[in-house]
């Protein structure tokens, strides 16, 4: 993503198959996931053999924990995509996956604007 | 009917018989002079000279006629043989013409001899007058300046159709970087990214089909690839360029590489037979892709549960699968089906075997086996990631596992200022120390606890990398030198 490294114009010239070929065709997960760009991945076993790569990728990659936007970074995967093949792993257990910790608790905005409008009114 | 040889030793006996009537014409009257009496002498005598010297006359006049007629004889006898040399020499030229002579100069013409050469080569064998061998060479003349300009007609044709075939490739591969660029601008948004990658599978296969039109035209298909690809990537390539993908299951793979011009050719070959085993077998079954390491090369199976082939159909695309130069563009007919033509067509042009035999399923199970001069040592050899599309990236990226090496960064974690550098130089990304919980990830996590807590550093904005990231996936393209993590070089040293 920096100046003079991969830019996505110049497709690399090691790349034959679309990215629709990874996720099987399925480009949404079915179960709304958790998983946002920030959500961290972390490994849970050894990578399976018989893993598609770009699954190994992953399992290897997350021996320490990565949110979704940096594996997203790093296997220069658009995000949409990696859904379904973390989703995939989440489901055979392989990656366990932890929702950021929360920066602050803030209200819900539906209570500040009901409370805004209450102020207002009076 | 007297033959010639016959009549002249008859000649001096055919010209003395004419005398014989008048002869005896002659020994009647002297019989009937002294016969009769004295007195009737004279007129008799008279008579029978009158009577003879006219059958005399007559009879030589006979005799001539016959003679003449006998000469005419002989003329026209001699003439009809001659007629009937000819005759004999006109019809064996002329089977020579169709057996030996057009095919052979209609091979030629193929090979795309001149014509005056062409005209040589059908110079009769035999002597024949220059009437008819000026005749006989017009008309090769003109059938050869017909083919010749019907091959003309086709050839322009053809590059008229691999001119076509080339734009609309040129078209589709501009569409498919377009629509890789927007995939990455749109990954964050599902909806437009699942449209995305429907019309990037469209492309696809518009692709395919222009790259068959290119091949059967006698051109390449598709664009060029400099260097060797996996051969995993290959087989996705060509899943990739069929419509029902899904339905394919890639098992093992044979650890190599092709070799970058033979990428195409391979990736085309096999979506055609992939395609006929999707096409031809029920919708709910599974179609398996393997490849495997042989003697001779890298063999790729594809196995379908379909119908299978009856005797008559393999016959047939065994014929098309070994015809010489494949289908020609002329005669596809209405419904053509391009598929194992171009598979052919392929097969012969970069020494693919292919073979399609009935399946264990009951499908048929196509093999083609890619010679060993295309294949090369895969590039990342061993390992699962190094199969991967995206492998160089990946490898390289593979540092925030490989951090924890890294003793020296591990006390500098709350150093305000710079980000340590990586053994390349380049910054390391930063990580805060809230995240890296100990508890949290593999049951093994113990045996590696002296690694997680060692890559943290000290505390950044969290949001800062995110956006730069976002605006990386965004295309706009930021100033390289941040203390982001950039992804060129490590990976040079880890290989």
């Amino acid at each position: 993503m920096s100046g003079p490294g991969p830019d996505p114009t110049a497709q690399p010239p090691g790349n034959p198959d679309r990215l629709y070929i990874l996720t099987g065709g399925q480009t949404r997960p079915e179960a709304k996931t958790e998983l946002d760009l920030v959500t961290l991945i972390v490994t849970r076993s050894e990578s399976d053999p018989g893993l598609q790569p770009e699954h190994t990728a992953v399992v290897r990659m997350c021996d320490f924990p990565l949110s979704v936007a940096e594996i997203s970074a790093y296997l220069e995967l658009p995000v949409s995509t990696l859904t379904p093949l973390l989703t995939e792993l989440l489901s055979k257990g392989e990656v366990e996956a932890r929702p950021p910790v929360p920066t602050a608790a803030l209200p819900d905005v539906q209570l500040l604007e009901a409370v805004m409008n209450g102020l207002q009114k009076l | 009917m007297v033959g010639t040889g016959s009549s002249a030793p008859r000649r001096p006996v055919s010209a003395l018989i004419w005398l014989i009537s008048p002869l005896v014409l002659a020994v009647c009257t002297v019989t009937a002079v002294l016969e009769v009496t004295p007195a009737a002498r004279a007129p008799v005598a008279w008579c029978g000279a009158a009577a003879t010297v006219a059958v005399a006359l007559a009879a030589s006049e006979a005799a001539r006629r016959g003679r003449v007629i006998a000469g005419l004889r002989r003329r026209h006898a001699e003439r009809e043989a001659l007629l009937q040399y000819r005759l004999d020499q006109h019809d064996a030229e002329t089977w020579r013409f169709a057996r030996e002579v057009m095919p052979e100069a209609l091979k030629l013409m193929r090979h795309g001899a001149p014509t005056d050469q062409v005209v040589r080569v059908t110079i009769p064998a035999h002597e024949l007058e220059p009437g008819f061998a000026a005749a006989h060479r017009s008309i090769v003349r003109s059938v050869i300046e017909a083919v010749q300009a019907e091959e003309a007609l086709r050839d322009a044709a053809h590059r008229a159709f691999v001119n076509i075939a080339r734009r609309m490739q040129a078209i589709v591969h501009q569409q498919a970087y377009d629509i890789r660029d927007m995939e990455h601008k749109h990954g964050n948004n599902p909806d437009v990214f699942g449209d995305l990658l429907h019309l990037d599978h469209g492309n696809a296969l518009t692709g395919r089909l222009a790259d068959s039109i290119a091949v059967l035209g006698g051109s390449r298909p598709g664009r060029q690839w400099r260097s060797e690809i996996p051969l995993y990537n290959v087989l996705r390539g060509a899943m990739s360029r069929i419509l029902e993908y899904r339905r394919v299951d890639l098992h093992s793979v044979a650890d190599v590489a092709v070799v970058g011009p033979a990428v195409e050719p391979v990736i085309h070959a096999l979506a055609e037979l992939l395609d006929n085993a999707t096409r031809y077998s029920p919708p709910q079954t599974r179609v398996h892709l393997t490849a495997v390491d042989i003697q001779s090369g890298i063999a790729v199976e594809i196995e379908d549960a379909g119908v299978g082939l009856t005797d008559e159909a393999r016959r047939r695309t065994d014929r098309v699968l070994s015809k010489e130069g494949g289908l020609d563009l002329d005669d596809l007919g209405e419904s053509p089906r391009l598929g194992l033509a171009v598979v052919s067509r392929l097969a012969n042009t970069y020494d693919f075997l292919v073979s399609l035999r009935p399946s264990a399923y009951g499908g048929v199970r196509a093999v083609l086996v890619i010679p060993p001069n295309l294949i090369t040592a895969s590039k990342f050899p061993g390992g699962d990631i190094a199969r991967a599309p995206k492998l160089p990236p990946a490898k390289k990226r593979r540092r925030p596992g490989s951090i924890p090496v890294q003793p020296s960064a591990a006390p500098i974690m709350d150093s305000p200022i710079p980000p340590p550098l990586g053994d390349s130089g380049l910054p390391q990304r930063r990580r805060r120390r809230g995240p890296a919980p100990l508890p949290f990830g593999r049951a093994a996590a113990a045996q590696r606890t002296p690694a997680p807590p060692a890559p943290e550093e000290p505390p950044v904005q969290p949001g800062l990398w995110l956006a730069a990231f976002t605006s990386g996936i965004n295309g706009e393209m930021p100033v390289p030198d941040q203390g982001r993590p950039t992804s060129d070089n490590p990976s040079d040293k880890e290989e």
